[in-house]
């Protein structure tokens, strides 16, 4: 019996798996939910990808690691790859594996909020519901709702004294 | 004959290039880091949006999309006069971002029920962004607002500034009747300034600076001809009619700064554009 990996589909979607964003390298492009569809026929493969952030400035690097990697995987095949916004990227999409990956490297993946809004923060420094990624615990602050790229905020645990990131919530 | 619809990606897409290009200008400069990290994050936000509504605007103009984000002479762009202005100092700064930000927040409520799909997917897309841009907006509202008499006299300052050109973000696009009719544009420009200025009025009374609405003071740019060569020169800034009827801000007459919509600029895009276009001329087709 075959297995899925044997198949044309298997090593295309292992294939994806192996590219990493280049901003968050700890996490693979199927970790943050990125892949929305592969299809792969007789002559093809295409593959469906949705950026986390729309102007994400890593968004062609990645287009084009995917490609290099789907030519070798897929050798012999059409190889067509592109970016689409429907549905819209949300954090929910980010598996169980790369919260843990993000945790691993000081992110907190996304949090469950009561109201659907934004965190409400203060200008200032303040309480916020996002739990530690080193310690766990939630005595943390969010310093600023802008990161080091688009897609990530800055906090700082009361509990372990670390500084950590945090996922945009979308 | 250009799809009317055009008119409409180009004038969402120019707005948040054009603005997204000011904000980029803080990087490096703004009082300090957090806000220099917001308004690069912004500016690389509205810029990302912008790359995806000229996506959009590919099939309709028949150009790819970094030429019809760099490769267009000044008069060819569609974006509001708010957008183009230099960043002056941060009440002017913090005064247009909520102004326009919230302009926007109306406008593109309103297109995520397009009967233009790829159109209303693409809204629906960035809103989930553009949240955060409002947020950043109000917060620093009420801290100017509501903050030292210095801070908020420097903020209501920038509101005079720009709140003429801030009601020009609905001066109606080319086509609108037709994209209305269509159900492109769910309700027109003038019906979403309604709204606008109802929410914006709300805010303004509740910190007490209703007042900036009537004693604003206008933009300073001259208008000049764009390289189109169709308008004449001249200044045609005009008071906004902005009155108070039953309790409620309206607007009753003419533009200020309008005439963005028609791609009549001030020399203050001149400016902008020569730097913003200018490795795309120099190197068209560049890559890196």
């Amino acid at each position: 019996m075959r297995t899925e990996t044997d198949t044309l589909e298997g090593r295309v979607r292992r294939a994806l798996d192996g590219v990493h964003d280049p901003e968050i390298p700890a996490c693979s492009i199927t970790d943050l939910g990125m892949v929305e569809r592969v299809e792969v026929t007789g002559h093809a493969v295409e593959v469906d990808l949705l950026p986390t952030f729309v102007g994400c400035p890593a968004k062609d690097l990645i287009g084009e690691d995917v490609r290099v990697a789907l030519r070798s995987a897929a050798e012999g095949h059409d190889v067509r790859v592109r970016f689409v916004h429907d549905p819209p990227w949300t954090t929910d999409r980010i598996t169980d594996r790369g919260r843990e990956r993000l945790r691993d490297v000081g992110i907190a993946p996304h949090w469950d909020r009561p109201d659907g809004g934004p965190i409400a923060i203060s200008l200032l420094s303040t309480s916020s519901p996002v739990p530690c990624p080193f310690c766990g615990a939630e005595d943390t602050v969010m310093e600023s709702r802008w990161g080091p790229t688009p897609c990530r905020t800055q906090h700082f645990c009361r509990a372990c004294r670390n500084p950590f990131e945090g996922f945009k919530e979308k | 004959m250009p799809d009317p619809r055009l008119g409409l990606v180009l004038a969402l897409a120019d707005d948040e290039l054009v603005l997204g290009h000011r904000h980029s200008e803080w990087t490096g400069w703004a009082p300090y880091l957090e806000e220099d990290l917001a308004f690069s994050s912004i500016g690389q936000d509205e810029i990302g949006h912008a790359r995806l509504l000229y996506e959009l605007a590919e099939r309709l103009a028949g150009k790819d999309a970094d030429a019809l984000a760099l490769g267009r002479e000044p008069g060819e762009y569609r974006h509001a006069i708010l957008c183009e202005r230099p960043n002056g100092e941060w009440g002017y700064t913090i005064a247009r971002q909520y102004l326009y930000d919230t302009a926007d927040d109306v406008r593109l409520a309103s297109l995520e029920g397009s009967s233009f799909a790829e159109l209303a997917a693409a809204v629906r897309t960035i809103r989930l962004e553009e949240k955060y841009h409002l947020e950043h907006a109000g917060q620093w509202f009420e801290r100017l607002a509501n903050g030292p008499v210095e801070a908020r006299q420097r903020f209501a300052h920038g509101l005079e500034g720009a709140i003429g050109e801030a009601l020009a973000v609905f001066e109606e696009v080319p086509d609108e009747k037709a994209l209305v009719a269509d159900g492109v544009l769910p309700r027109s420009n003038e019906d979403l300034l309604g709204e606008w200025l109802g929410r914006l009025g709300a805010d303004l009374d509740r910190v007490s600076l209703d007042w900036v609405l009537t004693s604003h003071t206008g933009a300073d740019g001259e208008m000049v001809p764009t390289s189109s060569g169709e308008i004449e020169a001249g200044p045609t800034l005009t008071v906004p009619g902005v009155e108070r009827r039953d309790g409620r801000w309206v607007h009753v007459g003419e533009f200020a700064g309008q005439g963005g919509r028609r791609g009549r600029h001030t020399e203050d895009f001149a400016a902008l554009w020569e730097e913003m276009t200018g490795l795309y001329r120099a190197l068209p087709g560049a890559t890196w």
